[in-house]
């Protein structure tokens, strides 16, 4: 038989029932303890595996990469900051640097007000879970898909030819030339960015919207009698009630951002000034092989994303209290 | 050794985002160089063969380890070149796909297994494997006054170690040829650059056709049209300086070659201006030439690109439709270089079935099935069975050449390469921007060789 199917079938009977087996194991060396102490050690034996798998894929994988960033090309030689001085002076870096910035910044920015606006508006109409579903058909495309699909969009055909690309075509019928949208630089960023928004818009509007519901609609006609207008409500009652949910999506929308590579890469591949960290990390990996300088930007990441994690569970553990 | 935990991943990323983006790219038939974003390799059984059943021709018998960097098409062509040879001599070769070709250093650098017969070590290391033992030379065993005489020229001068041979060339292709429609273009070829640029192409068409989208390898086809430049305008000495890192980028010599391809992008030469340029992939590049009336008169390209024309116009017939002169002659004192790239085999291990499958590949009847196999030339100039008849005219410029250079690009190291592809695209958008491209280009050369 052929040895990729042996290990494919041990690999989902076997760690099962390894697992399994632990349970049982462990339970019944646990019976052997005094009934005090076996209460006190079940959560820890428990809670072992889990650690062991998450320290042996997350964690040491991890300080691994920070090991990694001091090294030199080949992870050979000790080479101290060099791999961040190269990451903080390179032009490469630093454009791709300035690029996820901008990124962050207007990502974000679109994606959390544009999802607040729609779950606010559709809230009010009666073909809301249609509005909702046309927001969201973006989700379950894969982001190369995406990509691929707004290749398309912004394609560009020379002037005087048929223009294959929406856009051209759209802005063809009113008679301007077409626009290499990938390729300009005044125009490739903000295309970028738009397809991100395109892709993620959905995701925030749909857990806004989840808690929108949860707003006690006996509060907002309180509000209106006492006499405030709509954006009164909006802005004084709505937006502090949302205000968790819109911290916990704004920071995933923003680890997004920081992460975003398959748009990039498959758009323009980082081509005409729209390089990204993220894509900078591939390249430095898979097109130079230089594993000390990808490492350098994945600990910069890391470092870049921690202050959103710790909002996150600093928010996770106030919600818990308030329970 | 260094770390690799995480390298399969990202290249399994990459293969896979790839595969998407430049399927394309890869059924061109490009192989002497290995693909940064392939597939790992594959191991391979242990390389010691069998021992000999018996010396004698006809029936040998044991087994033997082949190593290939072929895959789709390719590789069909040389399992049916390997049928009658297994079926001759009872030989049976275990063919492996190694698509990372150093692979082969590592095994040699770790002292494990190498195959028996397997694709050249890279030229870097060829002089040292040589002088070590690690390959064996051809001469001992094969008959080389036949393959000296029937061989392209310009084949025999690579991989010579010591006055002996240790690359047998089975297949071989030229690049730099410029295609153009026969029925719009009915002229002379042009002998010279100047001459090329002189021909007045039909109203509202440009003289080129140029695209250098190809995914995150965009540029790459601008690099063979920079490289046929420079080894034609600044001679074989220059360019292979420039390989080994030690022509500047800012010299003369190469802001000369940039500048002549600026002639070729600009917004006068070229169909539909820079921004067509850099969105048109590739493979759609030529579709002005056969459109009606013609965008272009010219693309300039490697054989495989006619099968893109026949993908976008399924009626055109070779030679009587598509048909390429070879790339003008720049300096005449530079004449008879000519970019091209050729498929050798070693002898890793000198066993008796080893050296039966080397003389069997050096053989017209062996190299035939290769060409049979359509796309490619082979190295015995007298095999001529092309399916395309316009394959004809590329086997007379590969008899022609006095020097087969080899793709300079592919022979960067892989910062260079990539910032090689960055400058084409960053000097095709803004021409006026070369300077500063070029220095740029030198710092990263500073620095990536010898890393």
């Amino acid at each position: 038989m052929d040895p990729r199917i042996v290990t494919a079938v041990g690999a989902v009977v076997g760690i099962p029932l390894v697992l399994a087996g632990y349970i049982l194991l462990s339970e019944r060396l646990l019976e052997a303890l005094p009934a005090r102490l076996r209460s006190r050690m079940r959560p820890y034996v428990w809670v072992l595996p889990a650690v062991g798998f998450s320290t042996v894929f997350m964690v040491l994988p991890t300080l691994n990469t920070i090991v990694l960033s001091f090294m030199d090309k080949r992870s050979e030689n000790f080479v101290g900051l060099n791999n961040y001085v190269y990451f903080f002076t390179s032009p490469a870096t630093l454009g791709a640097l300035k690029n996820s910035l901008l990124w962050l910044v207007f990502f974000t920015g679109f994606v959390v007000i544009g999802g607040l606006v729609i779950a606010v508006l559709v809230d009010r109409v009666r073909y809301e879970s249609f509005a909702k579903a046309v927001v969201f058909l973006p989700i379950p495309i894969s982001a190369v898909a995406a990509s691929i699909i707004w290749r398309f969009m912004y394609d560009f055909q020379p002037p005087g030819e048929v223009q294959t690309g929406t856009l051209n075509a759209v802005i063809g019928t009113f008679g301007f030339d077409p626009v290499a949208w990938l390729v300009e630089s005044t125009t490739n960023n903000p295309a970028l960015i738009f397809v991100g928004i395109w892709t993620a818009t959905g995701f925030a509007m749909v857990i806004i919207s989840a808690s929108l519901k949860a707003v006690s609609s006996e509060l907002l006609e309180a509000a209106r009698l006492d006499g405030a207008n709509e954006l009164q409500v909006l802005r004084l009652v709505i937006t502090p009630l949302l205000l968790p949910t819109i911290t916990v999506v704004a920071t995933t929308v923003v680890i997004t951002a920081l992460k975003v590579f398959d748009i990039v890469y498959v758009l323009t591949a980082g081509a005409f000034d729209t390089d990204v960290i993220a894509s900078q990390m591939f390249s430095q990996l898979a097109g130079s092989g230089h594993f000390g300088r990808a490492a350098a930007v994945g600990v910069v990441l890391l470092l870049a994303v921690i202050p959103l994690l710790w909002i996150n569970v600093r928010r996770f553990r106030q919600q818990e209290e308030m329970r | 050794m260094p770390q690799f935990s995480f390298k399969p991943m990202t290249r399994a990323v990459a293969l896979g985002v790839s595969a998407v983006l430049v399927v394309a790219a890869c059924s061109g038939g490009t192989t002497s160089s290995a693909e940064p974003s392939q597939a790992a390799p594959t191991s391979t059984s242990p390389g010691a063969s069998a021992p000999a059943a018996s010396s004698s021709t006809g029936e040998i018998g044991g087994e033997l380890v082949v190593w290939t960097a072929w895959g789709g098409g390719e590789l069909t062509a040389f399992q049916n070149v390997l049928k009658p040879f297994e079926d001759e001599t009872g030989i049976d070769v275990r063919l492996t796909t190694v698509r990372d070709i150093t692979q082969l250093t590592i095994n040699v650098e770790a002292g494990t297994s190498l195959p028996d017969v397997a694709f050249p070590p890279p030229p870097d290391k060829l002089v040292e494997y040589a002088q070590s033992g690690v390959i064996k030379p051809l001469e001992g065993f094969l008959d080389m006054a036949a393959y000296t005489k029937d061989t392209y020229p310009a084949l025999l001068e690579i991989g010579v170690v010591d006055a002996q041979h240790y690359q047998l060339f089975v297949k071989t292709q030229v690049k730099g040829l410029f295609w153009y429609n026969a029925k719009v273009f009915t002229g002379p070829a042009p002998k010279t650059w100047d001459e090329l640029l002189s021909i007045s192409p039909p109203a509202g068409a440009k003289l080129f056709c140029v695209g250098l989208e190809s995914g995150a390898d965009s540029g790459w086809p601008a690099t063979d049209m920079i490289e046929n430049i420079v080894m034609r305008q600044a001679g074989a000495e220059v360019y292979a300086k420039w390989i080994d890192g030690t022509q500047k980028w800012s010299s003369p010599e190469i802001k000369a070659a940039f500048e002549t391809y600026g002639q070729m992008v600009s917004e006068a030469n070229v169909f539909g201006g820079p921004n067509t340029v850099l969105t048109t992939n590739f493979g759609r590049a030529g579709k002005p030439l056969f459109a009606d009336p013609p965008g272009c008169l010219f693309l300039e390209q490697a054989t495989f690109i006619t099968s893109f024309f026949v993908e976008d116009y399924p009626d055109l017939k070779s030679v009587d439709d598509i048909d390429f002169f070879a790339h003008p002659d720049i300096d005449p004192a530079h004449a008879g270089n000519v970019e091209g790239f050729a498929d050798s085999f070693v002898m890793y291990n000198d066993t008796p079935q080893a050296k039966a499958l080397m003389s069997y590949l050096a053989t017209a009847d062996a190299q035939s099935l290769f060409v049979a196999g359509g796309g490619t030339l082979a190295a015995n100039s007298t095999v001529q069975n092309f399916p395309d008849p316009v394959f004809k005219k590329a086997a007379d410029i590969a008899a022609g050449a006095k020097n087969l250079l080899v793709d300079a690009a592919d022979f960067f190291p892989a910062d260079m390469r990539t910032g090689f592809y960055k400058g084409i695209l960053d000097f095709t958008k803004d021409q006026s921007k070369l300077d500063s491209i070029l220095s740029n280009l030198d710092q990263v050369q500073a620095a990536s060789y010898g890393e």
